[in-house]
């Protein structure tokens, strides 16, 4: 019997190739080329002097990298994703916890009703929402101001055209958008904990927020780490919001670095320095993403 | 000896309507009698050697002038060669688009190279991807005889276009810029246009205490106000020779009087609370929505605004445009007007003869009449518009343009995009009340400074 079992084992182990590369090649020829041939290929071009308009950039060596670090207007975009990196994952995903929280464990009446309003702004574009809540932000008639009209603003606020306000306004429209989606994965994520870990804790007269923090959290603690890492990586972007509701502006105050890369190649037609400007934000998500898993890892709980 | 383009095949290839304007009001000589659109002599036929078959790609930006223009041009060349296929597209898009083909080496034959998003003119010409159009210039015109198709230009209309001695583009409208206002709603209020600066804040302070907003401006778009606005008042203050001084970035112009004049004249529609509030958060579109539903009296713009807002004006609206008034009467005239919306051929192009051919046939004086009719703007065209029935808001323009004898033309914001961006920029801030004038100077002349002092720009200058 072992015999019999270790010499299929055998067999198995020298055909298993047989089996894999078949399975993996034609996956791994298409992650070649149309990933890791483009990257390279972007990685070359941010060493070179490119209009993007002949196939011959001139090579020109780290000097993109050098004017890139005394560019103000490159700091002045990162300095706007810092502050979308700080800000809208850690308050997307404080919403997205209360609000599941109360849909699994509240009283609420219209449950699944909720979970579907929620998840709506999930299933529209980027670009019609950006267009919607240009609407809403519209300074005469939009609803935003019609309310501080109510309230007794004497004039209109133009959100979207005060640099006070645009980068807020930008930021709300997202966190908006992204809350229904953590909403039910949170949900998906509290619902596979055991009913008898809360009914334990109850019956010790545990209160709501302790079942949350010491319960919920803990055992949840995977999801929202994956929740992070999205939430940071689409906060190093943010370009179809941006260039739907403000491209940028008002002077510059709501530029990331996504939409300077577009004006720099599409619009100034230096294609070099944009690429350069492209790696940047491409090696600043990589770092993200690996620090935030190193920073949040733990041991995982199982159930 | 001529051939004659046959009304048959004219109705054939373009449609009842366009035939129709073109045969009735676009076509001084149209040999009525015959029934045909327009002769063509026997040396303007194919004068650039077009063979037969070789079909012709245009791929075009499709802005506020619509389209129905280029397909009108399309049709003439099908009329003028029916062996020979021409396709029309239009885009908006056009650097993200185009930019693939060029790489690629197969750019259309021809293109409108306009809008927001156009490829950068100064790229193209600087990797040599414009075919010279000499051989066009020299060529006989379609429509006029015994002149060439230059000699049918406006003077100076081309001249930004030529590099080198080259003629690399063509610009196919003329655009006049200033300040709209709605004759109907000036008639009703017995307001009169007045001739000075300090006239026109005091039209604004009754325009204010009839509660009307005196001013909007295209918001989120702070560049309407520098051409449509601060350009006129610097030309004004410190005449053509300040304007030069901007565009060869002399040191110091920014912070010169005559600028520093002209920003704190705009700055008092901030001072004095002018300006529509709100307008900073509206676009192009709806600010001069707003401007149509009568909730400001004035906005800057240039003569394309009639069409790009031909749906939303309500009749009567009686829309004309006026230039800036200025210091005194003297220079109550000037104003801005410019070449624009420019054409280009792909020196890679498939079909180079065919992209030009196209182009005779677009700044035709046929076309001409029906850019002026049906789109209400400006060829730079001799003849262009003449027997055709103009819009109010182009005979104003063409009596202001006339009264100034010709318009200025700041060529800075082409030469140097990172300058314009900040001027624009900069404007948005002056004009919200976040700068001072004062401040304004410094930043710019700063960005100048910057401009001229980058090796990697190259450096254009005038007279």
């Amino acid at each position: 019997m072992t015999n019999n079992a270790s010499a299929a084992w055998a067999v198995f182990k020298k055909k298993k190739y047989h089996i894999i590369i078949p399975f993996t090649l034609p996956s791994l020829l298409l992650f070649l080329v149309f990933v890791v041939y483009p990257y390279g290929q972007a990685m070359y071009f941010s060493l070179t002097k490119w209009r993007g308009l002949t196939p011959r950039p001139t090579f020109i060596g780290l000097a993109n990298f050098e004017k890139l670090l005394g560019d103000s207007l490159f700091w002045n975009a990162l300095s706007h994703n810092l502050i979308y990196l700080v800000s809208i994952p850690a308050i997307t995903i404080i919403i997205a916890l209360y609000l599941a929280f109360l849909l699994t464990h509240g009283k609420a009446r219209f449950r699944r009703f909720y979970r579907i309003t929620f998840f709506f702004p999930q299933v529209m574009s980027l670009v019609a929402i950006g267009v919607l809540w240009s609407f809403i932000y519209h300074p005469t008639i939009g609803i935003l101001s019609s309310i501080a009209g109510l309230l007794g603003a004497a004039e209109p606020i133009a959100w979207l055209g005060n640099p006070d306000l645009a980068l807020l306004a930008v930021g709300a429209v997202v966190v908006w958008q992204a809350v229904g989606f953590y909403v039910v994965l949170f949900i998906a994520g509290m619902e596979s904990i055991p009913v008898s870990y809360y009914e334990a804790a109850t019956i010790d007269g545990a209160s709501r927020w302790h079942l949350f923090w010491h319960i919920t959290l803990p055992l949840l603690w995977d999801t929202i780490r994956t929740a992070l890492v999205f939430l940071a990586i689409g906060a190093t972007n943010m370009f179809a919001i941006t260039q739907t509701m403000t491209q940028g502006g008002p002077n510059r105050s709501t530029d990331v670095l996504s939409t300077y890369v577009y004006e720099r190649a599409f619009l100034s037609g230096k294609f070099g320095y944009a690429t350069a400007v492209a790696v940047a934000m491409f090696l600043l998500a990589f770092a993200l993403s690996v620090l935030t898993m190193r920073a949040t890892r733990r041991e995982t709980l199982e159930y | 000896m001529k051939r004659e383009l046959s009304r048959r095949d004219f109705l054939k290839s373009s449609g009842a309507l366009a035939a129709g304007v073109l045969a009735s009001q676009a076509l001084p000589f149209a040999a009525a009698q015959d029934g045909l659109p327009f002769e063509v002599a026997p040396e303007a036929m194919n004068p650039l050697g077009l063979e037969a078959g070789a079909n012709v790609e245009g791929v075009f930006f499709e802005g506020g002038f619509g389209r129905s223009y280029i397909d009108n041009a399309a049709d003439i060349f099908r009329a003028l060669h029916p062996e020979n296929e021409m396709s029309v597209e239009g885009i908006q898009q056009v650097s993200e688009i185009l930019r693939p083909r060029f790489i690629g080496g197969n750019p259309p034959d021809v293109i409108d190279n306009s809008g927001a998003f156009n490829i950068p003119m100064d790229s193209l010409v600087a990797d040599d991807q414009l075919a010279d159009l000499g051989p066009l210039m020299a060529a006989p015109a379609l429509d006029t005889p015994e002149k060439t198709f230059a000699e049918t230009l406006f003077p100076g209309s081309q001249e930004n276009g030529v590099f080198d001695g080259r003629q690399l583009y063509l610009n196919i409208a003329y655009t006049v810029s200033g300040i709209w206002h709605s004759q109907s709603l000036f008639e009703e209020k017995g307001y009169d246009y007045p001739r000075t600066w300090d006239g026109l804040m005091g039209l604004c302070e009754t325009i204010k205490s009839d509660g009307i907003a005196p001013w909007t401006y295209q918001g989120k778009f702070p560049g309407y106000m520098v051409f449509g606005c601060l350009h006129h008042l610097i030309h004004k203050t410190g005449g053509i020779q300040t304007i030069y001084d901007l565009d060869n970035l002399v040191d110091g112009v920014w912070q010169s009087d005559a600028v520093l004049q002209a920003l704190n004249m705009m700055y008092q529609l901030v001072e004095n609370d002018y300006i529509l509030p709100g307008t900073e958060g509206l676009t192009h579109t709806e600010s001069q929505a707003e401007w149509l539903q009568g909730n400001a009296a004035f906005i800057p713009c240039g003569t394309w605004l009639e069409n790009e807002m031909r749906e939303l004006t309500p009749d009567g609206f009686n829309m004309v445009i006026k230039p800036l008034p200025g210091p005194d009467e003297s220079t109550y005239d000037s104003l801005g007007a410019w070449p624009g919306e420019p054409y280009i051929v792909p020196k890679n192009a498939a079909n180079v003869v065919g992209g030009m051919e196209f182009m005779r046939c677009m700044l035709s004086k046929a076309n001409a009449g029906f850019f002026a009719k049906e789109i209400s703007a400006i060829m730079p065209v001799f003849g262009g518009s003449e027997s055709v029935e103009l819009s109010g808001a182009l005979t104003s323009a063409l009596q202001a343009v006339e009264a100034a004898n010709g318009g200025f033309n700041v060529l800075y914001g082409g030469w140097y995009s990172d300058l314009r961006t900040q001027v624009n920029n900069s404007t948005g801030e002056l004009m919200t009340g976040r700068i001072t004038p004062e401040q304004f100077a410094e930043t710019v002349q700063a960005s100048a400074d910057a401009v001229k002092a980058d090796s990697d720009i190259p450096k254009y200058t005038r007279a």
